[in-house]
């Protein structure tokens, strides 16, 4: 299994941070306390067991042979690497997340196109315009002559 | 300047938008007569020829009675009189107020769409925020696969510390109950020695040593007593 030394990519917690919506900031803690807790105990422990000084125990130790077994026994021991499960899964969830993430960047520049609105900026000056230049700037204040033939061409109540 | 000849489509090229209507109307002397009759006079007359002009044509109405003076000329009088008085003194008051309203409505309208314009603009800059946000994701994988690395790594490195500890402990524990033994062996026959040279001091030998004890501390006392 090539997991044993899987280098561990340095995360710029700063920008990372930066990036984090406020609505989503607890989360953000909790999971970086995590990742603080573990570098701790990770940094605390050695990488190697000190080794075992066999002669000093073959020359103390009466028991005949006990030494010996001990000896064999544990360089015959291979401790299991613990194995990995979840990253197949941070995969899978990443690869979802890139999905969900192009879809709402889609939205995101569907609104935008909504929202720039081109005709607000080369509209021409309030002062400068007639009834006529104003219903085709806002059609929505066009008076229906059609259904309101007499003046005001619109129902009393909405004056 | 009367906007008389305000070139409109004159040419091929339609002067669209229409350029706006000018702010002020053509310019009047005594509010009846426009400039341009002035102006027009003024190369052959001078100053004062439309003045003469107007002088001359009122002596020649009356004069010749093709305006008659009536009781329609003094009521005309006194109305006209009264109407230019209020108008010198309220003019500009009401011309005031009136453009107050229009400008009211013009700055509300205005204010509207800036109002517009910049919410839109607002949305827009959170909107490529919000995007920008999305973009680091990558970074909440990393440090979720950081941990997961680091978690295995720990969990590993602590069997082999639990291994290399229990296994020490029972050499160890071999060793000191060895260590023990011994001691307690140690221990047990130096007393045993003890207690059987104490007992085989025969009371002979008592009197024996407490005598040469004694011979010894006279020697002593005397060496001493030299000294000091």
């Amino acid at each position: 299994m090539a997991g044993r030394r899987a280098a561990l990519k340095a995360v710029d917690w700063a920008a990372f941070a930066e990036r984090v919506p406020p609505s989503q900031r607890a989360m953000f803690n909790a999971l970086k306390t995590r990742n603080d807790a573990l570098t701790a105990r990770l940094a605390a422990l050695p990488e190697k067991p000190p080794a075992i000084d066999w002669a000093f125990y073959k020359a103390n130790v009466a028991k005949a042979g006990m030494v010996d077994e001990f000896q064999k026994k544990f360089s015959a021991l291979k401790v299991p690497e613990p194995v990995d499960t979840q990253t197949a899964k941070i995969d899978a969830q990443e690869k979802e997340a890139a999905k969900s993430t192009a879809e709402y960047i889609q939205a995101s520049k569907a609104r935008i196109a909504q929202y720039e609105q081109e005709k607000l900026k080369n509209m021409i000056p309030f002062e400068q315009m007639t009834f006529e230049d104003l219903s085709e700037a806002f059609p929505e204040t066009k008076l229906n002559k059609e259904k309101y033939p007499y003046w005001p061409h619109k129902p009393i109540a909405d004056l | 300047v009367l906007h008389t000849t305000r070139p409109l489509h004159t040419t091929q090229q339609s002067l669209a938008p229409v350029p706006p209507l000018p702010e002020k109307g053509g310019e009047v002397r005594h509010g009846l007569i426009p400039e341009e009759f002035f102006q027009f006079l003024y190369p052959k007359t001078g100053v004062t020829g439309p003045y003469m002009l107007g002088t001359g044509l009122l002596l020649y109405l009356l004069s010749k009675e093709i305006y008659v003076v009536n009781h329609e000329t003094a009521a005309a009088a006194c109305i006209l009189t009264v109407i230019v008085y209020a108008i010198k003194k309220f003019g500009p008051d009401v011309a005031a107020f009136a453009d107050k309203l229009n400008e009211e409505k013009m700055a509300s309208a205005l204010a509207m769409k800036n109002d517009t314009i910049q919410t839109l603009q607002t949305a827009i800059e959170e909107e490529k925020k919000e995007q920008w946000r999305a973009e680091g994701r990558s970074y909440l994988f990393d440090a979720k696969r950081n941990n997961i690395a680091m978690l295995l790594e720990a969990n590993y490195r602590e069997r082999l510390l639990t291994v290399y500890n229990e296994v020490k402990k029972r050499l160890d524990y071999q060793v000191a109950l060895q260590n023990l033994k011994r001691q307690k062996e140690q221990d047990h026959m130096i007393q045993w020695v003890e207690k059987n040279v104490v007992q085989s001091i025969t009371p002979q030998q008592q009197k024996e040593s407490i005598a040469k004890c004694i011979l010894d501390l006279k020697a002593l006392s005397k060496s001493a007593h030299a000294a000091v």
